[in-house]
């Protein structure tokens, strides 16, 4: 009898241990291969591309992107009003979504997302720092509830821009109870509306995300997305290849020819929306004082730290565009992976100037260009390199390199300069740099996100600058400003592009490239589709076996 | 007497030199250091081209050298990323990297030697001070504390020929405390005291003297980490800046190309650093062979 009821227990628990590990065979774990780890998790603080994607797939706004473009479609949002004067939004809320918590999405939870951004007063304020909506939502006044489905934006001055913004991760919808529970360690345990929801963050190895079996569009296809780091792009493609990863970003563009070999996989590639410069200091920028991104009239140009008197001369700028071959940049270092810049937004974007006659390869018009500002002899400069590499730059340091031998057949000495990616972002923005390599990608898919970001005045802050020249022309940011407040797009891409122009000749940075983005998959997963952010979304994608 | 000093010293150097004959590995070791030497100092000459072209010819970038049809002409091992001749910068770099390891020993040497002398000879509280930091300063990996004193300092050549010098120092320092408290127990040194000469006198014309065997053997050695953690610090990005052509930066900046094929631009810097490392331990082994008095047949 005894050994009966062992033998019942024993079978019991084969057919246990049986199913379940056929269930775990059967679930499809999808890993993605990702260069780097995440800051934040908190949607409204990340700035960077690695916290982003993440965020993608675990937050919805209240408009989205449609698949693959900067169209926006309904998300968390039916459907919205604009008021006349467009100051006045008022968005009609989807009903019956939950928060992976459990709670449900609401009004509440939209002026919650929205007002711990701008309002100094609210208590959840003290824990984020907020870069995003200081460069894109400061014309955002407030978010107002009008019922429990219905919530207001009001606006202090119309905004061109606005409506693509409000896709973006900043204003991602977030839960006011998760917020509660956790305080300042919520960036750690995110929670949203989206296809996954947060398992668990290790930090520098892995972020586990499982599937949301109540998400309102349905539950995804693959159980769990797993993001692993793997820094180096070589073992990134190694691991890829024996199948330890799906899924990976960012493959060295020396490695394409074996990629494309391999039947196992598939190599995704499309012009980006980005662009890669080298920058070259002014010299001059201002303190704003007040935190508004705005330059008052109460706030005066200063010298920069990284103030060099060569680069204060238009024609220097001018000379050393004309001294380095970007097209011989992209084709060999690039590896032709990306187009040749001549204006500091991609080519496909509203307000392109395709008039614009780029600087030529020309070593020997730019040595009579410095005798004309008075270097001759030329001088000895320094630079600052990025220590890593982005969506718009792959490989700096050999980008520099090159810069160095170009510059130095015109006479021009540079000193390499690299420092922590942290400390760089600090100095640069700071303006301690004598010229530097940087670039961006776009958020919103909006020329304002480049233009007005990167090359007004108004960026030129010293501390938080996004205008890396620190190139302090009052006209140019006049045709910025009076763009951003043109509903009318025709007028506005004229604004657009009389501003190039200026840039152009103005000459404060050598833009070289925009980069393809590039990301490789094993050949059964299905369903990614690429977007011009290079943002990620698996919601779609599957494994197939 | 004068005489017979001068014939005993003769016959000293002349064994020394047959013990060094015979011992196959250090000749092999001393082969290898005079070739590099020789390129260091020839670079000019015998490097077939520009190690640092301007403008670059990109277009001339990862060809293949001379087992290949495809190569580029006139660069035998080939051209790295930046379409540069890989010979011509290894040569170039037997330059910076010899240099570098040379001048990190000296101030390891210099600081090495003052520290132990210092400790061994007088004693006492400055001996345990020195000692306690010397203990301290081991605790540490070389490479790290490197790094350390390199990140505070900032990048480059000199500042990491200045750090790993510092970093070698202590185990300098032991090592010649050590001999100065066996010589200082002689009966010699016993006699000069007697006859009331100088702690100077006796230190630089006795008990230095004698302690030049270890420092050789141990110089030697030493070389050859140096230029290994030089060529460490170059890979990491903090050593020697381009365009100087490093070895261990030429690895760092060529090493992503292996996976895609390229694999000479990557490795022929690294045969280099093997190859000088090899022959000065070769040389270093042999050295202390020879020198030390108790392997004596």
């Amino acid at each position: 009898m005894k050994s009966k009821g062992i033998l019942v227990l024993l079978l019991i628990s084969v057919l246990v241990l049986g199913t379940t590990m056929l269930a775990l065979a059967q679930e499809k774990v999808l890993v993605f291969g990702s260069s780097g780890d995440v800051s934040r998790l908190d949607p409204a603080d990340a700035t960077d591309g690695e916290s982003i994607s993440r965020m993608d797939n675990i937050f919805e706004g209240l408009v989205e992107y449609k698949a693959g473009s900067t169209e926006i479609q309904p998300c968390l949002a039916e459907s919205w009003d604009v008021s006349e004067d467009g100051k006045e939004i008022v968005f009609h809320l989807r009903k019956g979504v939950k928060f992976h918590d459990g709670t449900d999405f609401n009004a509440d939870a939209v002026v919650f997302s929205f007002e711990r951004q701008y309002n100094p007063e609210h208590p959840y304020h003290q824990y984020g720092e907020w870069a995003y909506w200081g460069y894109m939502f400061s014309d955002i006044d407030g978010m107002e509830k009008i019922d429990d489905y219905t919530v207001k934006l009001i606006l202090s001055e119309p905004n061109a821009s606005i409506m693509t913004s409000l896709a973006m991760f900043t204003v991602c919808i977030v839960s006011p109870a998760n917020a509660e529970k956790y305080g300042e360690d919520a960036f750690k345990h995110p929670c949203g509306t989206g296809p996954f929801k947060f398992v668990e963050w290790v930090k520098d190895d892995h972020i586990t995300l499982e599937a949301n079996e109540n998400y309102w569009r349905g539950r995804p296809k693959v159980d769990k997305l797993i993001f692993r780091v793997i820094p180096d792009p070589s073992a990134r493609l190694l691991s890829l290849e024996v199948g330890e990863i799906h899924g990976m970003e960012y493959p060295n563009p020396a490695d394409f020819d074996r990629i494309r070999a391999n039947p196992d996989l598939v190599l995704m590639s499309e012009p980006g929306m980005n662009i890669g410069f080298m920058a070259m200091n002014n010299g001059y920028g201002y303190v704003d004082a007040n935190k508004n991104g705005v330059k008052d009239p109460d706030e005066p140009l200063e010298k920069t730290p990284g103030y060099f008197e060569p680069l204060t001369k238009k024609e220097v700028r001018q000379a050393i565009n004309m001294a380095i071959d970007k097209e011989a940049i992209v084709r060999d270092i690039y590896m032709g992976t990306a187009s040749v810049a001549k204006n500091g937004m991609p080519p496909f974007m509203l307000g392109y100037n395709d008039e614009i006659e780029d600087y030529p390869y020309d070593p020997t018009r730019a040595k009579e260009l410095l005798a004309e500002a008075g270097y001759p002899d030329g001088f000895e400069v320094t630079l600052h390199v990025m220590p890593v590499s982005r969506p718009y730059m792959f490989d700096p340091p050999k980008i520099g390199e090159a810069i160095q031998s170009y510059l130095a057949a015109v006479g021009i000495k540079v000193n390499f300069y690299q420092v922590d990616w942290a400390t760089y972002l600090q100095e640069t923005e700071a303006g301690m740099h004598q010229m530097c390599l940087l670039g961006w990608t776009g958020d919103n898919g909006d020329p304002d996100n480049f233009l007005n970001v990167l090359y007004g005045l108004n960026a030129c802050s010293i501390g938080t600058a996004g205008n890396y020249a620190f190139y302090t022309n009052e006209e140019n940011q006049e045709l910025l400003t009076k763009a951003l407040r043109t509903y009318d797009v025709e007028k506005r891409a004229e604004y657009y592009k009389k501003a190039q122009e200026l840039i152009h000749e103005d000459a404060g940075w050598v833009f070289l490239a925009h980069s393809n983005q590039n990301m490789v998959f094993r050949k059964n997963v299905e369903g990614f589709v690429l977007h011009p952010t290079s943002r990620m979304f698996f919601y779609p994608v599957d494994i197939k076996r | 007497m004068e005489q017979e000093t001068t014939t005993y010293k003769e016959s000293t150097g002349r064994e020394l030199l047959r013990r060094f004959k015979y011992n196959k590995s250090a000749v092999f070791g001393l082969i290898i250091i005079l070739f590099m030497v020789f390129c260091a100092i020839t670079a000019d000459f015998i490097a077939p081209n520009d190690p640092y072209p301007s403008p670059p010819l990109l277009a001339n970038k990862l060809k293949p050298g001379f087992w290949s049809d495809k190569g580029a002409p006139g660069m035998p091992l080939g051209s790295d990323g930046l379409g540069r001749c890989v010979l011509s910068r290894i040569i170039y770099g037997a330059r910076v990297s010899l240099t570098a390891g040379f001048v990190a020993v000296a101030i390891a040497m210099f600081l090495g030697i003052t520290l132990g002398v210092l400790s061994g000879y007088f004693g006492g509280w400055i001996d345990t001070i020195i000692m306690r930091i010397v203990d301290i300063m081991f605790a540490f990996p070389a490479l790290l504390l490197a790094i350390v004193i390199v990140a505070v300092a900032g990048q480059g050549l000199e500042k990491a020929m200045i750090a790993i010098g510092i970093v070698y120092s202590p185990q300098m320092a032991r090592i010649i405390r050590s001999s100065v408290l066996y010589i200082k127990e002689m009966e010699y040194i016993e006699v000069q005291k007697a006859i009331g000469s100088s702690h100077w006198r006796i230190i630089f014309r006795h008990i230095l003297p004698n302690s030049v065997a270890p420092v050789i053997v141990y110089g030697t050695l030493m070389l050859a980490s140096a230029i290994l953690d030089c060529a460490a610090l170059g890979f990491l990005g903090l050593g020697a800046q381009p365009p100087i052509p490093e070895w261990g930066a030429m690895l760092a900046d060529s090493y992503s190309f292996i996976v895609s094929g390229a694999w000479w631009a990557a490795t022929f810097p690294g045969i280099a650093i093997l190859l000088s490392v090899l022959g000065l331990n070769l040389l270093g082994d042999g050295l202390r062979d020879i020198l030390d008095p108790r392997l004596k047949q």
